[in-house]
Parts: C-alpha cells; sequence; structure tokens
C-alpha cells in the first residue's frame, strides 16, 4: 500500500516542520511543506496530495481563500483538505477536528495523537 | 296776582328759537337728566326758560337774551312754568317770584323734588331786595338772584355766566362718567380679583374676578365686613393697612371657598387715601392655582429632564466601558493569536521528541513538565480568546427598530436643544433576528452622537432601515470583508447626517482603535471600532462614507439569519469571517 501524501501550508516553517516530522515518523505519509500561501495550488497540483492542511491567517493569500480555489480547480477539487488554524479554538471544536459552516477545522495548538487521529479519519472516508 | 295779564299768558306760552324740543320716550326721559341728555347732544345751545306773569317783563327778558345763542322758551306762571320745564328739560330758568297762581320758591321747591327737573339752575328775579329773601331762594337750590328793574345787560351777563358754569360742570361729569366707565372696564377686564373696603372694612366694590376667586355672587360679597372674611391672615393684612395706612402683601394665602376647597392666593393690599384721611383698602388677590400647576409641571419636566440626562451619561458610561473591554479584548486576541503559533510548535516538537529519543525518568519528568506547562500556557490563551469573543452576546429575537428607537430615545433631548430634525423611517418589513438588543442600542447610540457631535447645530439626523436586496454599489469595504455579496437580501440600516462629511484623509482610519477627529474629551476614539466590532459579532458589516450631497452616511448590513446555537459552540461562518478580517486589518 502506497503512502499517502499530505500538504501542509503555514506560513510558519517551524510549525510546517513539526507537523511533518511527526507524520513522517509514523512512516504511513508522505508529507510537502509550502510556507506561502500563493504557492498552495502549484504545489497541489504537483504533489497530488490526499489531504491538505491550511492554515486560515497568512501574510499573502489566506487559506479560506485557497481553498476556494481548490474547490474552483477541476483537478484539486477532489482533494480533501482540513484548516489547522488559531483562529478557532479547542472549547469550539472540542477534541479534534469539527465541522464548522461545512468546512473541517482543527484547532491550534494540536497534539501529535490528536493530529494523526484526525488525519486517519479524514483519509479513511 | 295779575289777573289782568292772564290772556296774554296763555299766548306767550311758545317755543322761540329752534324747532320744538324732540319728544323722547318716557322710559328714557325718566332715567336721563336733562344734563345727561345735553351732554350727549353737544353743541346744542342753552335752553333758557323765562317765567314771568306779566308779559312786559317777558318781553324785556327775552329782549335781552334774544339774538345770543340761547334757546329760548317762555312761561306766563308757576304751574305752566312747571309744565315746561318737565316737558322741555332746561338748562336754566330765570324764575319771577311774586306769581299769582304759584310763587316762585314754590316752583323751584317742585322742580328740586322731581328728580326729572332737580338739575335745572335757577335764578330768582324779583323786586325783593331783602337778603332774607335771596337766602331762602338760595336754601331752595337758586344759583342766583337777579333784583328788579333788572338791566338787560347784567341779565345777559348773569345767564351767560350760569350757562357757563352749567358747561363747565356738565363736562366735568361726563368726564367724570367716563373715567368711572375706564375704571369699570378695567376692573372687568383685571384677571386679579379686586375688593374696596371702606374705612369701616365693609366691601364696597367688587369686580368679577373676586366673584369668581370667592365662588360668590357680588350681592353676597357686597354684605360682608372685615370680620367675616377668613383665612384670618387676609383679616389681619386688611387692618393692618387700615390702620397703618401703607402696602403689605402675602406671598400665598390659602383662601376657603364655598364648596370647601381651598385656592392657593396671592395678596396686596393698599391703601385708599383721601387727602387727609384713610378712606379704605384695596384688595388685589390673584389666583395661584395656575402658576402652581405650571410649576409643578415644570419641575416634573425638569425631573424627567435630569432622568434622561442621567441615563445617557450611563449610557455613555456603558460604551465607555465596552470600548475598553474591546481594546483589551483586541490585544488579547492579537496576543493569543500571536503566541498559538509558537505553542503549537512546541507541542508537536515534544511530542516528536517523546516519539523518536528514549529517556531516562529524569529527562521522562522534564518532558512531563514541559507537557504541562505547555497546556497551563494554552489554557490561559484560550482563557484570553473567549473573553474576547461572542461569548458575552445575549441574543434574543428582536428587529434593529426597536434597538434604533430605544436609542433615539435616549438623545432626543440633546437633538432637539441642538436643533436637529429627526427623520426616521422604519420599514415594518424589517424581520426579527437574533440580536443582543443592548450592544446594538450602543451601536446605534454611538452613531447618532456622531452625527450630532457632525453637525453640531441645526440639520437633519435621518435614520432608514429596510429589508431589501443589496445593491452592488452599496458595498463598502467591511461588507466585502463581511462576506456580503450583491442582491443578498439583507437588513439595512442608514443613518444620514447633515454635517461637513468626513476628511477623506481619515475615511480609512475611522474604525482605528483611538483615532478620533472629536476635542478632546468629547470621545476616547474607540467609539467606532466597538462599533464595527459589535456589528461584526453580530455577522453584519458598517461602512461609514460621505454623501454627495453633503454630510456622512453610516450603512449598516445584517444578515437576515443568524445561528445562535453555533456561536455558543461552533462559529459561524460571518463569525469566522469577521474574525479573519479583525485579525487581518489588525496585521496590516
Amino acid at each position: 500500500m502506497s503512502k499517502k501524501r499530505i500538504l501542509l501550508v503555514d506560513d510558519e516553517p517551524a510549525l510546517t516542520r513539526m507537523l511533518r516530522l511527526n507524520l513522517e515518523q509514523t512512516g504511513r505519509f508522505e508529507v510537502r511543506e509550502e510556507n506561502r500561501g500563493t504557492n498552495a495550488l502549484r504545489a497541489a497540483r504537483e504533489f497530488q496530495p490526499d489531504l491538505i492542511f491550511l492554515d486560515v491567517m497568512m501574510p499573502d493569500i489566506g487559506g479560506d481563500e485557497v481553498a476556494e480555489q481548490l474547490k474552483q480547480d477541476p483537478a484539486l477539487s477532489k482533494i480533501k483538505y482540513a484548516f489547522l488554524t488559531a483562529i478557532v479554538t479547542k472549547r469550539e471544536t472540542g477534541t479534534g477536528a469539527a465541522e464548522i459552516s461545512g468546512e473541517t477545522f482543527l484547532a491550534k495548538p494540536v497534539k501529535r495523537d490528536e493530529l494523526l487521529a484526525v488525519v486517519d479519519e479524514l483519509l479513511d472516508e | 296776582m295779575r289777573p289782568g295779564n292772564r290772556d296774554n299768558r296763555e299766548e306767550s306760552v311758545a317755543v322761540i328759537g329752534m324747532n320744538d324740543a324732540p319728544t323722547r320716550p318716557a322710559s328714557i326721559q325718566a332715567q336721563t337728566t336733562a344734563a345727561q341728555r345735553r351732554a350727549s347732544e353737544p353743541a346744542q345751545p342753552p335752553c333758557v326758560l323765562l317765567v314771568d306773569d306779566i308779559p312786559a317783563n317777558l318781553r324785556v327778558l327775552y329782549e335781552s337774551l334774544n339774538g345770543r345763542d340761547y334757546r329760548l322758551l317762555v312761561a306766563n306762571g308757576g304751574a305752566q312754568a312747571l309744565e315746561i320745564a318737565q316737558r322741555s328739560r332746561p338748562d336754566l330758568m330765570l324764575l319771577d317770584i311774586m306769581m299769582p297762581d304759584m310763587d316762585g320758591f314754590e316752583v323751584c321747591r317742585r322742580l328740586k323734588q322731581d328728580a326729572g327737573t332737580a338739575d335745572v339752575a335757577v335764578i330768582f328775579l324779583s323786586a325783593l331786595d331783602e337778603a332774607a329773601d335771596k337766602i331762602h331762594g338760595l336754601e331752595l337750590g337758586a344759583v342766583d338772584y337777579v333784583t328788579k328793574p333788572f338791566h338787560p345787560e347784567e341779565v345777559a351777563a348773569r345767564v351767560e355766566a350760569h350757562c357757563k358754569i352749567l358747561r363747565l360742570e356738565r363736562e366735568l361729569g361726563q368726564r367724570n362718567r367716563q373715567l368711572e366707565l375706564v375704571r369699570d372696564r378695567i376692573l372687568h377686564s383685571m384677571v386679579e380679583a379686586v375688593v374696596g373696603l371702606d374705612a369701616v372694612g365693609r366691601v364696597s366694590f367688587v369686580n368679577p374676578a373676586a366673584e369668581r376667586l370667592f365662588g360668590l355672587a357680588a350681592e353676597h360679597l357686597l354684605t360682608r365686613d372685615l370680620s367675616d372674611w377668613e383665612p384670618t391672615a387676609l383679616r389681619e393684612t386688611a387692618q393692618r393697612v387700615l390702620a397703618e395706612r401703607r402696602e403689605l402683601s402675602l406671598d400665598e394665602v390659602a383662601l376657603p371657598r364655598p364648596d370647601g376647597s381651598t385656592l392657593p392666593v396671592e395678596l396686596r393690599a393698599a391703601p385708599i387715601a383721601d387727602a387727609a384721611d384713610t378712606a379704605g383698602v384695596v384688595l388685589v388677590l390673584r389666583d395661584l392655582s395656575e402658576r402652581r400647576r405650571v410649576e409643578a409641571k415644570l419641575h416634573r419636566t425638569s425631573d424627567e429632564l435630569h432622568r434622561s440626562h442621567r441615563e445617557l451619561q450611563a449610557a455613555q458610561m456603558q460604551l465607555v466601558q465596552a470600548a475598553k473591554l474591546e481594546s483589551v479584548g483586541r490585544l488579547a486576541a492579537g496576543v493569543a493569536h500571536e503566541v498559538k503559533n509558537p505553542l503549537a510548535i512546541v507541542q508537536l516538537g515534544l511530542d516528536y521528541l517523546e516519539q523518536v529519543a528514549s529517556f531516562d525518568d529524569v529527562s521522562a519528568q522534564v518532558l512531563a513538565d514541559m507537557q504541562q506547562a505547555l497546556s497551563r500556557a494554552d489554557t490561559v490563551v484560550r482563557g484570553l480568546l473567549d473573553f474576547s469573543r461572542e461569548r458575552d452576546l445575549d441574543l434574543k429575537p428582536c428587529a434593529v427598530n426597536e434597538a434604533i428607537q430605544n436609542s433615539l430615545q435616549l438623545v432626543r433631548h440633546e437633538l432637539t436643544q441642538r436643533n436637529i430634525a429627526v427623520r426616521t423611517s422604519l420599514a415594518e418589513a424589517v424581520p426579527e433576528r437574533p440580536f443582543d438588543i443592548d450592544k446594538l442600542q450602543q451601536v446605534f447610540l454611538n452613531l447618532f452622537m456622531n452625527a450630532m457631535h457632525a453637525m453640531e447645530r441645526d440639520g437633519t439626523l435621518s435614520i432608514r432601515s429596510s429589508f431589501t436586496a443589496l445593491a452592488g454599489n452599496e458595498l463598502g469595504p467591511h461588507a466585502r470583508d463581511a462576506g456580503f455579496l450583491p442582491s443578498d437580501r439583507v437588513i439595512r440600516v442608514a443613518i444620514e447626517d447633515t454635517g461637513p462629511g468626513i476628511d477623506p484623509e481619515d475615511l480609512g482610519r475611522l474604525f482605528d482603535p483611538y483615532f478620533t477627529t472629536k476635542r478632546q474629551g468629547e470621545g476616547t476614539g474607540l467609539g467606532l471600532s466597538v462599533t464595527r466590532n459589535i456589528v461584526t459579532l453580530h455577522g453584519g458589516s458598517i461602512d461609514l462614507e460621505n454623501r454627495p450631497e453633503g454630510g456622512a452616511r453610516a450603512l449598516l448590513l445584517f444578515h437576515p439569519e443568524f445561528a445562535r446555537a453555533e456561536a455558543l459552540s461552533r462559529p459561524s461562518e460571518a463569525t469566522l469571517r469577521a474574525r479573519t478580517a479583525r485579525l487581518r486589518s489588525a496585521n496590516r
């Protein structure tokens, strides 16, 4: 069984690195980091991920806008994505991911176990 | 007695001079004296009746006066003189004493007894030159005496002199009556009650206002004397004025009325002073009940003003308080957001290290402590964010119109004082949706006060609400950020003023915290930032712009639906958009 591909989009390189290390450490995922929102679409086309984590607050382009563009692009619209962001809190999401207004949200800071559980859940569907 | 002359007497009964005296209806004659009639008919010459039983004498008298400006009548005996006097009311009578049918004294006595002829001035004519006769005549009411044989010049001069006196007397009388009329009219039209008391305290006159004030007809009032007066203060004041002959006043007396009620009355009492002695007192009473009512009403109005002023102050305090909270919350949200990324990095870093490395007990304890510290830091940050978020909204379904009207109530007085007109057009079709009405009122209060301060004095504040499809050209920057799209069905509120408008340089900064164009002390600068925050929390938008016709306009948009359940546990899409919009504007 081939490794699932996960694209991480966040303007904070240290964060994408930590996420990547934890995911890769399981040996089950192939991970790519992208720290510029404007590059997110190109990275998605090149990498063809199964799942994308999107930060919302980024200086160049918001994660919400990236998601809109993904949905508009027929080649990318099937890709699952989730927002990993500080604009929601754990009080709002509970543990793990939560569906808010039709989108999947995961509140920062996220624990490794929580992250892996959400990834499994999203890739299972 | 001169019987030989009897025949002539009948002939000499003639009216000489002007036409026959007009015959007046008896009723009027009974009520008016000759003098009054004459007074009301100026320019008529004096009427003189010549009375003598001797035709030759009559002729001399007649000729003495003829050609002058008199109307002359003649009578040849006492009885005829009385008859003519009663019919024609002469002004003056030249009256012979010695006449056969009735002597002059008797004629004079009867003239004076009859009210209709009492004021005819009598000059006796007689050969009698006795002082006693003259005195007798004068005692009977005659004005003068001419002794026979008389000189025509003397007769003419005396008649002339007495006519002049009569004229003057009549003029004086007329003037007096006019003055009385004026006085009566003044008394009659006075709002104040006027009561005259004579020197012993009996009521001598009252005006209609006094009848109304005392609740008694004049005839009842006129039977009163001082000992009847209530209350005691009124009586004592009148007595003191009589005794001390100086003006006194009482600011307020309770005047009892026949129906058992009392009236508050102001009293001024002044002496009516004759040259020598005090002739009485005039009391002027003014009913104070209307003034007391007005005063009470003024007090109530002033109380209401104070209350509405206090309410406005309280509302302003709330605004300031909200502004402070907002500024703390905004800071907290910014800090919390910035801290979360480093927390996430440390969290995942620790988790990773735990996976890939093996630790002795001490190192494991270090990692555990770090995990715990992280968790604590996360709790603190979450607390800060929760504090600054919509947790505080107390949402209940209501219509914006209600909040608009409530807020307007708080500034209405000040708007009136500043001569600012208010035009409202609040559409009934605006649907209810969940709002925190207190917070929404803060929004409108803030916007109304801004408009008021912008206009300072004179102008129009117009407020329109509607439920409508959003026009594309009405999408301001905030509306776009908040996710409104053209033709969305929206609750729309436009608040317009006729002030100087917004400096284009300031337009972009208006919603920045602490930005203000107001004078020091007039605004904290947080008003609009708080306003936008509240609107945003409700999923709405607010944009300010200058109107082409002058003045500024605030445009507020709200979605007709707003899910409260989501807002509590799960933020709505609008809330998330609002959060990102806020953080973006803070990062800019």
